[in-house]
């Protein structure tokens, strides 16, 4: 049961986005702003999965940690439909330049390796995945710490003169990298 | 839908464009203002109109516009805010009238000039163009714009042989125009343009007093702005108050806050890449989510015109 209402809620904004698009409700340029949207809602989610442990942690609310798989799986359904918005509106499918597009600009090499990131973790999020690779899937799933900073550094490319959004969101990816640290140096301590 | 603009269009287009710029040169002698007045042949703008498939289509040559609709929703005029939404929404309280603009710097007869004595006439007797506007973002619309060659004003004010450049700088009213109050911005204010004297007095270099017949659009530059359609969208600059005449490179806004990004000449230049975005293809935005993917052009289609003006290797002209 709120099994169902977490995964209704992580679908809503894509859901109200691909409504958006039906209903010509996007302006001028909704390739753009489905582009935009996908990213932001990525980003949210990202934030919310690294939230969890520490909401945890913090709230005394272990039940939270339940759902990590389910909110990770959809930051990787998102980042994917911002990925595939892009390829399809920017690139029209043409792979050649999507190279082109990794080799020369860093925000995309940037965004290409977050998604890489992301695709790792979700083939690796099943039971199987898990028991298979032992201590070794709590090292790899620390990856997402990767994901992030790349997502942090990927948005603040993007800052042509205004960069309020950008810069709030690489100071939050920058505050949850340095309790992960700071954690990780206390454990080894 | 696959829709790439056949050559005899794409032929046809550059022609009408030509053939304007041509007639308007003998058309506009003078200025209403000044010596040797001459009252400029009444050109009736072409009428656009709506074809059957509810695409929009100037009249005259049939060729396809963006609509109204779509070229006033969405553009960039970092003055009311960086959202491609922010120009028409947060526009309201700018104020076209009355305008002025002053000429000064290498020129004999330097002044400051009313709207209606740019135009020289009716706002309705103006020529229209249509133009390819491409953006640096490398999205682009085709627009008609209503206006007179830039070179029939400049010749008035009588540039001096030592001007090599004009300058442009914009309105600076951070009461009317949130984005100058914007603190989260790092552009400064004014806006600043500027081309070389000849890019300047090129026939196609179009001195724009209104898009598709009307001049209230503070959204699209109004109510003075310079087109330069050769450019990236950026190179024609917005809400222009004066026009200087100097010898030295001027300072241009987008190229001071990133010379990598945003060259001093940024002609289009498809096989010239951009730090940010690819120009080999466009987004040519039709309509409102009506929006095709398609090459892009050297000098944005206009190359038989203006090549002649970046001689030798075009890196330098970036």
């Amino acid at each position: 049961m709120i099994r169902t209402l977490v995964h209704l809620a992580l679908a809503a904004p894509l859901c109200v986005l691909g409504l958006a698009w039906q209903r010509h409700a996007l302006g001028v340029d909704p390739q753009k702003a489905l582009i935009l949207e996908s990213g932001i809602w990525t980003f949210n989610l990202l934030v919310l999965v690294l939230l969890l442990p520490i909401g945890a942690r913090w709230a005394g609310w272990p039940q939270l940690l339940r759902y990590r798989r389910a909110v990770g799986l959809w930051v990787f359904a998102y980042a994917t439909t911002h990925f595939t918005f892009f390829l399809s509106f920017y690139l029209g499918w043409d792979f050649a330049r999507l190279a082109e597009e990794i080799a020369e600009r860093p925000y995309v090499l940037l965004g290409f390796a977050a998604w890489l990131v992301l695709l790792l973790l979700a083939a690796t999020s099943t039971r199987q995945a898990m028991r298979w690779l032992g201590r070794n899937w709590k090292r790899l799933h620390a990856g997402v710490y990767f994901a992030l900073a790349f997502a942090g550094v990927h948005y603040l490319l993007m800052i042509r003169s205004e960069w309020a959004w950008p810069v709030s969101y690489a100071a939050i990816a920058l505050v949850l990298l340095t309790l992960r640290l700071r954690r990780a140096r206390r454990a080894q301590s | 839908m696959t829709r790439v603009t056949d050559e005899s269009t794409f032929r046809r287009r550059r022609f009408i464009a030509g053939a304007l710029g041509l007639g308007a040169i003998g058309a506009f002698s003078g200025l209403r203002y000044g010596d040797g007045v001459s009252v400029a042949k009444e050109t009736k703008p072409q009428q656009v109109a709506s074809a059957d498939n509810g695409m929009l289509v100037s009249q005259e040559s049939g060729e396809r516009l963006t609509t109204k609709y779509a070229a006033t929703h969405y553009n960039n005029a970092y003055e009311f805010g960086w959202d491609k939404t922010d120009p028409y929404q947060k526009s309201g309280a700018f104020e076209l009238k009355p305008w002025q603009v002053t000429f000064d710097g290498l020129c004999a007869k330097p002044g400051t000039f009313d709207l209606d004595d740019l135009m020289g006439m009716p706002f309705s007797h103006l020529e229209e163009r249509i133009y390819d506007f491409r953006c640096v973002e490398a999205w682009s619309m085709v627009i008609p714009y209503n206006g007179r060659p830039l070179g029939d004003i400049l010749k008035v004010v009588e540039p001096l042989g030592s001007a090599r450049y004009v300058s442009f700088t914009s309105v600076l009213r951070p009461e009317q125009m949130p984005g100058q109050a914007s603190a989260f911005s790092t552009l400064d204010w004014p806006y600043v343009e500027a081309l070389t004297i000849e890019e300047a007095m090129h026939p196609l270099t179009f001195a724009t007093f209104g898009v598709y017949g009307d001049q209230v659009l503070p959204q699209n530059g109004m109510p003075f702005r310079i087109t330069v359609p050769w450019k990236y969208g950026f190179k024609s600059p917005k809400f222009v108050v004066r026009v200087t005449f100097t010898e030295t490179r001027p300072d241009a806004t987008w190229h001071i806050e990133n010379p990598r990004e945003y060259g001093w000449y940024s002609n289009v230049y498809p096989d010239i890449s951009h730090p940010r975005w690819s120009q080999a293809t466009e987004r040519r935005i039709w309509n409102e989510g009506d929006i095709e993917r398609i090459p892009s052009r050297l000098y944005n289609g206009y190359a038989e015109e203006v090549a002649h003006l970046y001689p030798g290797d075009r890196q330098q002209y970036r």
